[in-house]
Formats: structure tokens, sequence, C-alpha cells
């Protein structure tokens, strides 16, 4: 088990582990472990939970730079006290990384609305698997300047480094916010979500719950559709006044909204790679992990 | 770190900076271009051939060049692409830095001129242009050939060779129902520019514009001695004649108590309107060009400025297409929009891209006819898509541009000038 | 047969340029300072002739660059002695699908012509760059362009959803998922490719989503009598949890360059600064977030807050801020333009900054930018015959830059690093990462044909192997 406490512990710890061929598993909480395929067996686990706190911020600018290994729960409260927040907001619930759900590129229910995992992370520090240090993107909220590692980095499981650090976009609190449950027939749930979000009025989340997770949640037998709005008080009562006219809702808690994300979700099916593009990344892992030890086999 | 890298290195110095040709003195025109590429989109023949060097940006590169020496004057491709040139003058209109792209244009075209002669028919036409009695005999044939159907039948000949007389075969008009204005004068007092095709092939829009000039409330009186306004001359490249001409005009509207010129022709107005740019060279004419420039207007700013007054009601569907002379040229939108706007019952359709140019561009499409016909053919399709019979539009170049083009695709719509409309809507008033 | 001969043959005679004086306005993109001569240039028709072309460059090792409509304003499409590969005769829409609300485009269609072409449906393409009248969409795929609707759209990035992607050895992979059949899997290669400035390869077809167009829009224009005053409404208007569509601000030198033009917009011209900032979305709520701005616009000193509602005049006013880049030409012949960010509470300080430093060299810095993101264009015009003012202006944009880097900031927000900002990516990035920029540019084009020199410095970059230019 490695535990390191610096970027210069982990260059080093990765420059061996590549040196001898050495398989690592990336730890960060430990939440995510059963996330992805199997990493190899004889994988050493290397644990960042040093990479944490608060690095950097400032409200006035809507960007936090937090170590990769800050529980969801910790940026939440940090930026609740200035009534912003960050909508990472993940399924798996807040007890996880930031590192994990942007090396995972976890979306949560917010995601439609408000921005996947990619569209939320402005910079990265990370650790690649020749042991260098890498710094790409920034914390300001537009930069184009060079090549798009920060992208490349978010989704890719840890095969491509270890994120040690990342700044993130973040959003002011809307002034009302109301979370209401529908009940719904479930062969119709796909159209009812299409027509919610495409309305004048979209909600900021809307999630369908299939009649167990309703039982689960405590929202009754039958499915159900749980809304979050959320903006100023004029527009959130004609979104209530729409969704009123498009079934009977029932004012809901707003913790079900951690309980939906902590809720086991079935795993979601990727597309298959054409040979190009598979081709492709398989270049891209062995340029930024050319012994292959950085979690091995995750993707699948 | 490099100074090359962040400041641009300076521009070259002219080599042959000996003599000034009539480009190399426009020069500060040539540096207000900042490159940005807003003009691509608003350029007939960027659209149709996708090639920047038949956009404004490409242009003003090759005038650049020739100005500093880095190509010759007589570069083929230089000739090549500035005749391509439709000098329409959308891109004035889409540029942010106010470059005087149609002065330039006409300064390079000068300057090329004197190496490369242009085609011997537009070199007949410039000439016929510049003598009014020819001119008026010429017409005189134009008239004869159209009112026999010789015109009609020689517009089937294939290509280029009948453009020309389907041209001639779509200013035919029916007889317009006379009737009398009925105001008595209580606006200013105007003088009318005959215009050469106007008063010869459209000899009836010219009265219309009289009378409806008239049943507005102007007094109209009429101008011995002008001659042909010279656009076409100087858009070629012949400023001398061009300047002859203006001259000629002063004189002859000096002599008239008048205190505005009406022009129902855009492109003629557009000339006039800049006899003070064209002699400012002239110490003993700048002035006396400006103050006739001053007092020239296109005939729907006069309508305009003066209601216009509401016809009987025409049920009719048309659309609108802007000649470039007015619309970017002399930056007149929305008169000729008013005055159609003064017809009841009138349908009026949108056309899309109507600030582009139909590709008519004075003799362009006898100069360049593949291009002319390339950016005609997108006209005639946007044209097509409103579904009205009918295309208003107020310059002859255009209308006998546009009116050809839709005689040889057989679409039985016409082009008319919006006056035309207005003239008819008032004369159903008197039934 | 030489190689014009071989491009001649796919996309005909007249559509390859060879002549040096055909070959001028090909030298430079929206950025005028930077002149590099191609060996030729190609336009093909559509995606197979740009296949063949790009194959055929392959075939012979020789380095391309591809270009949209050169509105860039980073010389990133400069072609220095290889082949310019021109786009813009692919100008097809291929197909708007107003269910899924994405369409899909070739590379050379105008950014401006998809939205007019989604308007019966009630729909457009939300990055909206200051050139969207004549830029194209893949060159704003190529830069990951922004615009002053990116605050709340998002950029470039957050709009296309798939490509159709040429690589430098002729491969053609698809990347992202135009279908929405998932998620794509691996890498996310389109996120990669997006921004990539052409150095990846060529985007023969982009998929994008459409938005839907707002129910209401608003447009404010606050004009202020000190620049901090503007600044520092700015960071208010964001910080009370508004947010505005674009937030925009011009301070006087622009505001005196655009209504000298004829874009003249009727901005106040003795204002030290405006403020534009426009409101949009749903019906419901919008005149409470019109007014909350109103009142922080006044509260933070704005001497007077014009609310324009109608199409006509909300036009009339973004017309001055869309054109006053162009507008700057007037003031002298020559312009640099820069597009630094910074974190938006560092506004008030750097402008103070800016304005210091030009005060100290002597330029006239005009400050035209998307305030709401702290992406600063200060833009700088002047002669470049003249020695002694050009050193000025290189001496003051240096300082400018590194004041923006040491506030945190970066180089480019929207433009690019092209050839322009290569200067300034060693002060921004750390060479391990500049190395690892390149090793990810290899992953696509290890040959490094596809637009060399650009992006990254090349002595960052190892192993860099020699390349044929077309002669």
């Amino acid at each position: 088990m490695h535990h390191p406490t610096s970027t210069a512990d982990l260059t080093a710890l990765i420059r061996d582990a590549a040196a001898r061929a050495q398989p690592l598993r990336l730890v960060a909480r430990g939440t995510w472990l059963n996330g992805g395929a199997p990493v190899s067996t004889t994988a050493e686990p290397v644990h960042l939970d040093a990479f944490s706190g608060i690095i950097e911020y400032e409200p006035g600018d809507l960007t936090i730079t937090v170590g990769a290994a800050t529980t969801l729960a910790e940026l939440e409260a940090v930026t609740a006290a200035h009534h912003q927040w960050c909508p990472l907001a993940p399924w798996g619930g807040d007890a996880g990384s930031v590192g994990a759900t942007v090396a995972t590129a976890t979306a949560g229910p917010f995601a439609h609305a408000l921005g996947l995992p990619r569209d939320l992370v402005l910079g990265l520090e990370y650790v690649d698997g020749t042991g260098k240090v890498l710094r790409p993107g920034g914390k300001v909220v537009k930069n184009v300047a060079g090549f798009d590692l920060t992208r490349l980095l978010t989704g890719s499981w840890g095969t491509l480094g270890a994120i040690t650090r990342v700044s993130l976009r973040l959003r002011a609190h809307p002034a009302t916010v109301e979370t209401w449950a529908v009940a719904i027939d479930e062969a119709h749930a796909g159209d009812i979500v299409r027509g919610l979000r495409r309305s004048a009025t979209p909600p900021d989340a809307c999630e369908a719950l299939d009649a167990t997770l309703a039982v689960q949640l405590g929202l009754g037998a039958q499915s159900q559709l749980l809304v979050r709005l959320a903006g100023n008080a004029a527009f959130v009562a004609a979104a209530r006044a729409d969704l009123h006219s498009r079934g009977a809702a029932v004012a809901a808690d707003a913790s079900l909204w951690m309980r939906l994300r902590e809720a086991p979700r079935a795993a979601v099916a990727r597309a298959a790679m054409s040979p190009g593009v598979r081709a492709l990344n398989d270049r891209v892992k062995r340029t930024f992990d050319p012994a292959n030890i950085l979690n091995p086999g995750i993707m699948g | 770190m490099t100074a090359s890298l962040i400041v641009p290195p300076p521009i070259v110095p002219p080599r042959h900076a000996t003599c000034p040709t009539p480009l190399t003195l426009a020069r500060a025109g040539l540096d207000s271009c900042v490159h940005c590429g807003f003009c691509l989109q608003a350029c007939p023949t960027y659209l149709a051939l996708a090639d920047e060097n038949d956009s404004p940006r490409g242009r003003l590169v090759l005038m650049r060049a020739v100005v500093e020496g880095t190509v010759a004057l007589d570069d083929p491709d230089v000739a090549t692409h500035l005749s391509r040139c439709l000098g329409c003058r959308g891109c004035e209109s889409a540029c942010p830095s106010g470059v005087p792209y149609g002065h330039l244009l006409e300064k390079a075209r000068e300057t090329l001129a004197a190496l490369r002669p242009l085609p011997v028919q537009a070199r007949v036409i410039l000439w016929a242009f510049a003598r009014p009695a020819l001119l008026r005999v010429a017409l005189w044939f134009g008239r004869m050939a159209r009112d026999s159907g010789i015109a009609a039948e020689l517009a089937r000949l294939p290509g280029a060779l009948g453009f020309p007389f389907a041209m001639l075969a779509s200013t035919v008009r029916d007889a317009t129902p006379a009737w009398t204005p009925r105001t008595t004068p209580t606006r200013a007092r105007v003088a009318t520019l005959d215009g050469c095709v106007m008063e010869g092939l459209f000899t009836e829009v010219n009265r219309a514009t009289e009378r409806v000039l008239c049943e507005n409330g102007y007094d109209l009186c009429r101008t011995p001695g002008q001659q042909c306004c010279g656009a076409l001359h100087v858009h070629a490249g012949d400023a001398a004649t061009a300047r002859r001409l203006a001259k000629a005009n002063i004189v002859a509207f000096e002599a008239v108590d008048a205190e505005y010129i009406a022009v129902n022709s855009a492109g003629c107005g557009a000339m006039m309107k800049d006899y003070g740019h064209l002699l400012a060279d002239e110490p003993e004419w700048r002035h006396r060009a400006a103050a006739l420039s001053a007092r020239v207007r296109d005939a729907s700013e006069l309508l305009a400025d003066a209601g216009p007054r509401v016809g009987a009601p025409l049920a009719r569907r048309i659309t609108y297409d802007a000649p470039c002379h007015l619309e970017h040229a002399q930056r007149i939108t929305t008169p000729p929009l008013q005055l159609l706007a003064a017809i009841p019952s009138l349908e009026h359709v949108p056309l899309t891209d109507r600030e582009q140019c139909c590709g008519s561009a004075g003799i362009f499409n006898l100069i360049e006819p593949d291009v002319s016909q390339r950016v005609l053919g997108a006209k005639l399709e946007q044209i097509a898509a409103t579904g009205a019979p009918v295309v208003a539009t107020g310059n002859p170049g255009c209308l006998m541009h546009i009116g050809a083009g839709l005689l040889l695709a057989g679409s039985g719509a016409t082009a008319r000038h919006p006056i035309e409309l207005l003239d008819e809507s008032y004369a159903r008033r008197e039934r | 047969m030489t190689l014009a001969d071989t491009l001649r043959a796919i996309v005909g005679e007249t559509h390859v340029l060879v002549r040096p004086a055909e070959l001028i306005v090909y030298e430079s993109d929206g950025l005028p300072g930077y002149h590099r001569r191609p060996s030729l240039a190609v336009f093909p028709a559509d995606a197979d002739e740009a296949l063949r072309v790009v194959r055929a460059l392959a075939a012979e090792g020789v380095s391309f660059v591809p270009r949209g409509a050169g509105t860039g304003l980073s010389g990133g499409a400069l072609a220095d002695g290889t082949v310019l590969l021109g786009l813009q005769r692919m100008r097809k829409i291929l197909e708007i699908d107003p269910v899924r609300r994405v369409a899909r485009v070739e590379p050379g269609v105008v950014n401006v012509s998809l939205t007019k072409a989604a308007a019966p449906f009630s729909l457009h393409y939300a990055p909206d760059p200051s050139s969207q009248t004549a830029c194209t969409l893949g060159g704003n795929l190529a830069e990951n362009a922004g615009g002053p609707h990116c605050l709340k759209y998002g950029v470039t990035l957050n709009h296309v959803v798939g490509a159709v992607v040429a690589l430098p050895d002729g491969e053609v992979v698809t990347l992202g998922d135009p279908h929405g059949t998932g998620d794509a899997a691996g890498y996310d290669l389109l996120g990669a490719f997006v921004g990539s400035e052409g150095c990846f390869g060529v985007a023969l077809e982009l998929t994008v989503k459409l938005t839907p167009n707002p129910e209401r829009v608003v447009t404010l224009l606050a004009d202020f009598t000190s620049i901090n005053d503007a600044a520092e409404t700015v960071s208010a208007i964001i910080a009370a949890g508004v947010l505005p569509a674009a937030l925009e601000m011009m301070d006087q030198a622009t505001i005196g360059a655009v209504e000298s033009s004829i874009y003249a917009a009727g901005y106040p011209t003795d204002a030290a600064a405006i403020l534009l900032v426009e409101v949009d979305g749903a019906a419901a709520g919008l005149d409470d977030d019109v007014q909350a701005v109103d009142r922080l616009c006044r509260a933070h000193g704005a001497r007077d807050v014009r609310i324009a509602t109608e199409p006509a005049a909300r036009a009339k006013l973004w017309q001055g801020r869309k054109k006053a880049f162009g507008a700057m030409g007037r003031l002298a012949p020559h312009l640099v333009v820069q597009d630094a960010v910074v974190p938006r509470t560092k506004l008030t300080a750097l402008l103070a900054q800016i304005a210091e430093i030009g005060g100290r060299h002597r330029v006239r810095v005009c400050n035209v930018f998307h305030a709401g993101d702290g992406n600063l264009h200060p833009n700088i015009a002047y002669d470049a015959g003249d020695a002694d003012e050009s050193a000025r202006v290189h001496l003051a944009m240096k300082e400018i830059m590194q004041a923006c880097i040491d506030a945190g900031g970066t180089i480019t927000g929207e433009h690019g690093v092209g050839l322009d900002k290569l200067a300034y990516m060693d002060s921004l990035f750390t060479a391990d990462t500049l190395d690892a920029m390149c090793r990810l540019r290899d992953v696509f084009d290890p040959e490094r044909r596809a637009n060399p020199g650009k992006v990254v410095p090349v002595r960052f970059c190892r192993e860099q192997r020699p390349h044929k230019s077309a002669g």
C-alpha cells in the first residue's frame, strides 16, 4: 500500500512502479472501487487522500480549486457557506471525492441542465504514467490555451494519470428552489421528461423513478417524476403552474435528491468503439502510461 | 521571446513609389482594412466562386500589393479578380472599418485601364453613352427591336448571345392608363434626371415618376442639356470621361431653379451623389460638384418624405429586391418599402438576401457573363421562393438583368420599378 | 506529376491556386500583422474530395494547414510554405433534426447561416463569436470559439456532439457521439479535438446542438463615468445569482471608435465605460432579473440604464459591440488584438494596471471584452511603419499579458494560441505540461504535418521530426 503526501512522492512512486511494471490502483475515498471493469489483482493500491482540502476559493469568481481527494460533501459545505454550489453532484452521493467524479466523468441529476463534468472542470494537476506533474487548463472560466489534456483526463478512469488537484466552475444558489414529485405512468416517462425539459420553464433536474425506487424513497408504490424547480420566485411560480398542469404534483423534500443519488443504479451501456477510435485510444494510453501501470483494465 | 512573434512585421515600403497612380493616392483607404473578413459573406462573387481573391478582402490585398510593388500592375491575376468585382458595394455595408471600397475599386480600375483595355462591346457601349445624339439613335433602334418583337425572338439565341436581347425584351410595358395628378404643388421644386436607359427604354417609368412626384406635391421642371451621369464609365475605369459628363451635368442643373434633383435610377443617383468626390481634385469644380451632389435625391426618398399619399388597392403579391446602388452606395433602405406600403392590399413577401447583388452591375454582365449568370441564378432562386409574380427594384440595370433572367427562365414573373406599382395604384383610384 | 497536378485531378483546375499573386490573400487570417505564404492552396468541394486531398498530402508527406473563412485572431490558419487546405466550399448544411435538436454540417458552413437555417424551428446555434457573420463552424471547432453569449450558454466545446475527422494520415474516425446512441466509449477524444487548432486533423463533418430560442430577451445598456464602477458592477451581477446571457464591457476608446463607424449604436461617447447586459429565457421571472440588473448597475454608479426589448433596438445595441474590432481599424493602420482571461474579481485591478501600462508606453489601449467571463480583449491600434511605436506596443502587450498571467489568468480565452501567443505559452505552462501537449498531438498526428509550428513552441516538443514541405 502506498500513501504519497506530495506530488513529488507520487512522481517517485509512479516512476518506480513503471520501472518495475507494477500495476497501481488509484484510490481516493474508496467509494468507487466497484466502478469500471476489474483492475489487475496484482495492482498495489495508491491512497491519494492526502491530496485533500480547499486550495483556493474566491467566491466572487465562482470558481474553486480543491485537492482531488476532497469529498463532494466538503465541497458542498464550503461553497454553501457562500450561497454557491457545484452542479457536479454525481450519482453515488457525496462521500466520494471530486477527483474520482472527474476521473470517471460521473454525471448526476443536474448534468442535463447545468453541465457534465467535462463542462464544469476548468483545470487539473495530475501525475501521468511517466511520473510527470502536469497542470493543463487553469482556474478561469474560459481558456483555450494549449491542447486540452483536461478533457482527455476527464473520464479517463485514472488510466492516464493520478489527479491531484481540480479547478471547478461554481454557480450561485438560485433564489428559490422547490422539489416536487409527480406520479406518472412509467410507459410515458421518457415523453414526460422530454416535455418538461422543453417547456418554457425547464426544471434544473428531472428524474423518472420506477416503482421500486419510488417505494425506497417513500414516495408510494407508483412510478414518480422527481423535479427540481430553481430560479427567481416568479420563474418558479410559473414552472410550478406548468408542472401542475401536467399531473398531480406533490411537494417533496429536497433531501430526496441525495437519497436518489445514493441509490444503486444500473451501469450505463457504453457504445462500441470503431477500430479507428480504438487505435487512437490505445495510442493515448501508450503515450501517457507506456508501462500500462495505472488502473490497467478498468476501462474494459 | 522574440519581438517578431508579437508585433506584426512592418509593411514593406513601396518599391515603385516614384510614379503615383490613382490607386497609390488612395492608399489611406486601403490601410483602413483590418482583414477581419466580415465582407466575405456580403460579396456575391465570393459566394459564387468561394475564392477569397474574388472577395473584397482579396481584392484589397491585391490593390495593396500593387501599390507596394510586390505584385506587378500588369499581373494577369490582378486584372482577373478586379474585373470580376460587380462593384455592388455590398461589402461597404458589412465593413466595420469603413473601407471606401467603391472608390478604391474605381481608382484601381482607372489605374488598370491604361494596361488592360475592356472588351470591345464594353468599349462601344461606354463610347456611345458619352455621345447623347448617338445614344438616342441607338436606343431608338432598341425600342424598335423590342416593340417589333425581334428582341424577344433573338433572346432565344443561346447563352451570352441571347441575353442582351432578353434584357431589351424585358423592358416592354403594356400601355399604362393615363391619369392626371390632382394636387397643386405644395412641396419643393424638383428637377428630374432623365437617365439614358430610363428615358430610352423605360420611358413609361419616367412619366410615372413625374406623375407620382406631382401627386405628392412636388413642383417639377425640365432640365435641358443633361447627359449620361458617367457611372458606367467610372466603374469601368474611365474616370476622364466620367468627369467630362459630370461637368456637363453640373452646368445643366445649375441652370435650373430647383431645390432637388430627383433620380429614379439607383446607379445614376449614386454617381451624382458622388460628383463631389469625383471632382475633388479640381479646385474650380470641387465646390460646384459638391453642391450638385447635395441636391440629388432618389425619387423614393422624396416620396417617403412626402408621406407618400395612399393609392387605390392593388391586390398583388410582390417582392422587393434592393438595388445595390440604393441599398449600399446610397444607404437607402426603407424609402422604397414606404412607397410600396402606400399601396393598399399589396402583399410584400420579403426576399431572402435582398441586399445581395443580382449580377447586373452596370455593364458587368457583358464583361464577366459567367460570374454574372451565377450571381443571377442565386437571385432568381430566391425570387422563385417568394412565389411573387412581381419583383420590384428601382434601377434600370437590375430591372433588365432580373427581367431577362425571369424571361429566359419562363417563370412568368416580371421585374417592375416600385414607382410603376405606385403609379398603377394611383391610376386605379381614378376609375 | 506535381503535387498541384495531383490535387487538381481531385478538386478541379480552378480550385488549386499556385501563382504568387493569388496566394497573397491567404497569407493572413483575421490578424493582419502576420504573413506566411502557402506553397499552394487547395479547395475541396465536399468531404470526399477533402479526404482524397488529405490522403494525397499524406502520401507525399506534405504538411498542411486547414482554414475556414480566415477570420481567426491568432494567426492560427497561416501556412508557412506548406499547403493551405481551404474548406470554404464545404458549406452544406446536411441535416437539421428539430426533434433531437442537432444539426449535421460541413465545416465551411458559416456560423450565422446555421442559426438562420434553424430559425423556422425556433432553434439557433448558441456560440456566437463576434465574427459569426463570416466565420465557419469548422473554424469554431478548431479554435473552441466563444462569443458574448457563452457566459450562459457555453463555448463551442459544450455544443459539439460529434465530428467526422480526417486524421493527417488519411484515416477517418468519428469522434464523440453524433447519433446520440449513448455514452461515447473510451477517452474524450472529441473534447481533446475541439480547440486543437487544426493540429489534430481536419473535421469533415460536425454534429452540433441547436438551442431553443429564448422566449424573451432584454438588453440593457448601462453607462458609467468610472471604469472601476463598471467592473465592480460585473462582479456584483454575477455574485447576485443572476446569470445574464451576455455581459459585455466597452471602454471609452472603443466606444469612440464604434460611434464614428457606420455601426454607431448610440453609445454615450462621454461615458468612461458601458456595460451591455443581456438577460434572456422564460418570460416568467425575466422582468425580475432585468430589474435586479438595473438596480445593481445604478447602485454601483451607473449614470443611466437603457432597456431595449424590441429586436430592432436590441440589434442596434449589439451591433456596435459585434463590430467593435473592425471599427478599431479606423484608428490606425494596424491593430494588435489580445484575448486574456482573468478571474472576474481581478477585473478592476487589471483594468487599472492596463491603463497604467498603456500610459507608461504611450500607447492607446482599447478594451472591449466579455466581462462576465473575465475575458479581456485589450487592443492597440498603431502604425507598424513607426518602429518606435511598434516597439512600445510590443512592450506594453508583453506587460499586459504578464499581468494577466500573474493575476491567475490565461493568455487566450477564445482566439487560440496560433502563432500569435506561442511566446506566452511557457509563462503559463510548465515545460512538462507543454511536452505532454505535444505528446497528445502525436497521438493524432505523429508526423506533425497538420498545422506545424502552432500552439506549442517547438522547443518543448521532444523528438521533433523534420517534415517535408511542398515545393
